[in-house]
């Protein structure tokens, strides 16, 4: 398979002598959900904006599509797009303006920019909705336009962090639905949560974070199955142990 | 192409209907101080030819002399009558500011070739009419001075020439001199013919720089707690473009706002120079070089423009290191700051001749340098007028290099600055950011 995403022992040291991921090594594949998860502060957020280009590694690569986030970051966000967590949209702007405006940022020719946005409005369901200022939006129509936003330029890797948090159940659901369906198309996503057992359902494989090192990687059925446990979150508690 | 994106998408932001809004509403506001101030003017110089007098001495000397004042084409006397001491009373009663009182015995002294004594009293409402009654009590003294005199001289017989010669013994011919220009003309009408000016412009000069700190401000924190800002760094557009749109998009509406304001106090001088003061003391201004030729305002504009740069590069740096939006209010103190001292030193005081400690304080602060172009200009004083230009453009290469670093670092996300837990907010934070990391 494909590999869209390698990452080689990703290290981040925000002071001196302190890591917040320390070399951290996996990889994605095309087409997959690959999702990191971990406590509060593991230090998925810090791994994720490392790979989007937006910090520096302190130590090691993570190359997408071929591409170095070292030495090549321009054409690493020309492959990626990025769903920061707890994100917000341009207050002042409508809805349907905020998909033109990121959608003609994305677009590589004029005429993709009707595509993306036709795209990214059928996405996130909104309907009339868009033609309303994103400032009266509630936080998750607001959570389902940016999820359109990153999916709708068609990226090699859709790079979501916390996609879910906050949302109700159906929002949730619908929004899992949508990436599995975009994934079976032959998109890859890496995700971050927290929540455990919803990532069990979402993801092909999964990454354990904690503490800045990432513990264990694999399908979470055969992590599940390793540990001889129920579920994802048990089989977290036993490797945090372990570690 | 993505950079005309990002600029029209900023332009759209920061030229929202609030701002521009605001921007008309100074135009009109300075317009109409401007016709305001000429009315006053108006006025006052309306006021000075009405004198009220109260005849309590009633002889045929005192007559005479308020007949004497009457006959002088330039004064226009009002005859009232005042009963009592209680001059609040007694004005309401005659429906007059002011009041000359010429008490009983007043003959007699002047007879007795003693100094002779008057009163006068006048209503004050307002310290607006500050200056009014400066002139109310001169003019009054004036008047009956003249009227003594007259009476004086028509008793005595003194003939006509040497009437007329004490009459004005001397006649005083007032010049003012600016650097190498001079013309006929009181300094004190000069003076205040400009003080208006020098009133406003330090105001708007103020305004306009915390309006752009806070817009900029407003526009770069926003989105990096919004984390549109982290969105878009991660988007197929270079740092320097997202950085570069929104400060050229910031320039562009500052350099409207100055425009605005410079179109402004054109209109409102145009008021009061047009309103309240003669075509020859216009000309006077005009020959002393104190009215700002077109090539003038170029230079103050530009003056302007870069202390807007400045303001503009230290704020976006301030702005994107706020940790929530209380934060970005704090750090918005430095600015005021800076803003604030030479707005009241070259309110108060002549910097360039000011006790070195305090002149070379004010100048180090950039903005200074603005709030005094305009008197540079004019005053033709074109040497302090550029090394202040020169000093205020280095310091603006070493603060969008300061902006720029940060922005194209690490430095934007994980350095952040006032409120919480790390306690370096406040007035010093500017000087003393708390670095996470070393380069
Ligand atoms: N700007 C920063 N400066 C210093 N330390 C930081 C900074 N950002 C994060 N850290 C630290 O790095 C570690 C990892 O943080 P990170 O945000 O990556 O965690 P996370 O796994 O995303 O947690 P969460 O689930 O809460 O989002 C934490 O200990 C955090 O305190
Ligand atoms: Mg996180």
């Amino acid at each position: 398979m494909d590999v869209v995403l390698d990452v080689k022992g990703l290290s981040k040291q925000y002071k001196k002598g302190v890591y917040a991921s320390e070399d951290v090594t996996f990889q994605v594949h095309k087409g997959e959900i690959f999702a990191l998860i971990g406590p509060n502060g593991a230090g998925k957020t810090t791994t994720i904006r490392m790979i989007s280009t937006l910090l520096k590694a302190t130590e090691g690569d993570a190359v997408v599509d071929g591409h170095s986030i070292l030495t090549e970051p321009e054409k690493v966000r020309e492959c990626i797009t990025y769903l920061p967590d707890e994100a917000g949209a341009y207050k002042t702007m409508r809805g349907i303006e905020y998909l033109r405006f990121m959608a003609s940022i994305y677009a590589k020719q004029k005429s993709d920019i009707e595509e993306f946005v036709k795209r990214g409005s059928d996405i996130c369901e909104l309907g009339d909705r868009l033609n309303d200022k994103i400032s009266n939006y509630s936080r998750g129509m607001q959570r389902r336009l940016l999820l359109a936003r990153a999916i709708m330029s068609k990226p090699s890797l859709a790079i979501l962090d916390e996609p879910t948090s906050g949302l109700d159940i159906i929002n949730a659901l619908e929004i899992r639905r949508i990436i599995k369906k975009l994934a079976a198309d032959g998109m890859s996503f890496l995700l971050s949560s927290h929540n455990m057992l919803e990532i069990e359902y979402v993801s092909d494989r999964v990454g354990i974070i904690s503490k800045g090192h990432l513990l264990e990687v694999g399908p979470s059925r055969e992590l599940v199955a390793k540990y001889g446990v129920n579920n994802l979150e048990e089989v977290f508690e036993k490797v945090v142990t372990v570690h | 192409m993505k950079f005309s994106i990002l600029l029209k998408k900023e332009l759209k932001e920061m030229l929202s209907p609030t701002t521009i809004i605001t921007m008309l509403l100074m135009i009109i506001v300075l317009i109409l101080a401007g016709k305001a101030m000429s009315k006053a003017v108006g006025e006052i110089q309306e006021d000075a030819k009405t004198i009220t007098i109260c005849d309590q001495d009633q002889t045929d000397f005192t007559k005479a002399m308020i007949d004497a004042i009457d006959k002088d084409e330039n004064t226009e006397v009002k005859r009232v009558e005042i009963k009592s001491d209680d001059y609040s009373k007694e004005l309401d009663d005659v429906d007059c500011k002011n009041v000359i009182i010429i008490p009983k015995g007043f003959t007699e002294q002047v007879a007795q070739h003693k100094t002779a004594t008057v009163k006068f009293a006048q209503k004050m409402t307002s310290i607006a009419t500050f200056s009014n009654v400066n002139q109310g009590s001169k003019n009054a003294l004036t008047a009956l001075e003249k009227g003594i005199k007259y009476t004086i001289y028509a008793q005595s017989n003194l003939d006509q020439a040497t009437r007329d010669q004490l009459e004005q013994p001397i006649e005083l011919e007032e010049y003012t001199v600016v650097s190498d220009k001079q013309d006929q003309i009181a300094s004190s009408t000069v003076a205040s013919l400009m003080s208006s000016q020098s009133m406003f412009i330090p105001i708007v000069m103020f305004l306009l720089i915390m309006y752009t700190s806070q817009m900029i401000m407003n526009a770069i924190s926003t989105e990096k707690l919004d984390k549109t800002l982290e969105t878009l760094l991660s988007s197929p557009v270079s740092r320097l473009s997202v950085i570069s749109a929104k400060m050229i998009s910031a320039a562009i509406v500052a350099a409207l706002q100055a425009a605005a304001y410079m179109y402004g106090m054109n209109k409102m001088m145009d008021g009061i120079t047009g309103g309240a003061a003669s075509d020859q003391n216009v000309d006077a201004l005009k020959k002393l070089g104190l009215s700002l030729s077109a090539g003038d305002y170029v230079l103050v504009g530009i003056q302007m423009f870069l202390t807007i740069l400045i303001v503009l590069s230290i704020s976006i740096v301030l702005g994107a290191l706020a940790k929530d939006a209380k934060s970005a209010q704090t750090l918005q103190m430095p600015i005021m700051m800076l803003a604030m001292v030479p707005y009241f030193v070259t309110m108060f005081i002549d910097v360039k001749t000011a006790s070195p400690i305090i002149k070379y304080v004010t100048m180090i602060i950039p903005f200074t340098h603005s709030f005094i172009a305009n008197q540079n200009v004019m005053f033709g004083d074109y040497t302090t007028y550029f090394i202040g230009l020169a000093y205020q453009f280095v310091l603006l290469c070493v603060c969008m290099f300061l902006a720029l670093r940060i922005f194209m670092s690490d430095r934007i996300f994980t350095l952040t600055l006032g409120g919480g837990k790390k306690k370096s907010g406040g007035l010093f934070a500017k000087k003393k950011p708390s670095y996470d990391e070393e380069d």
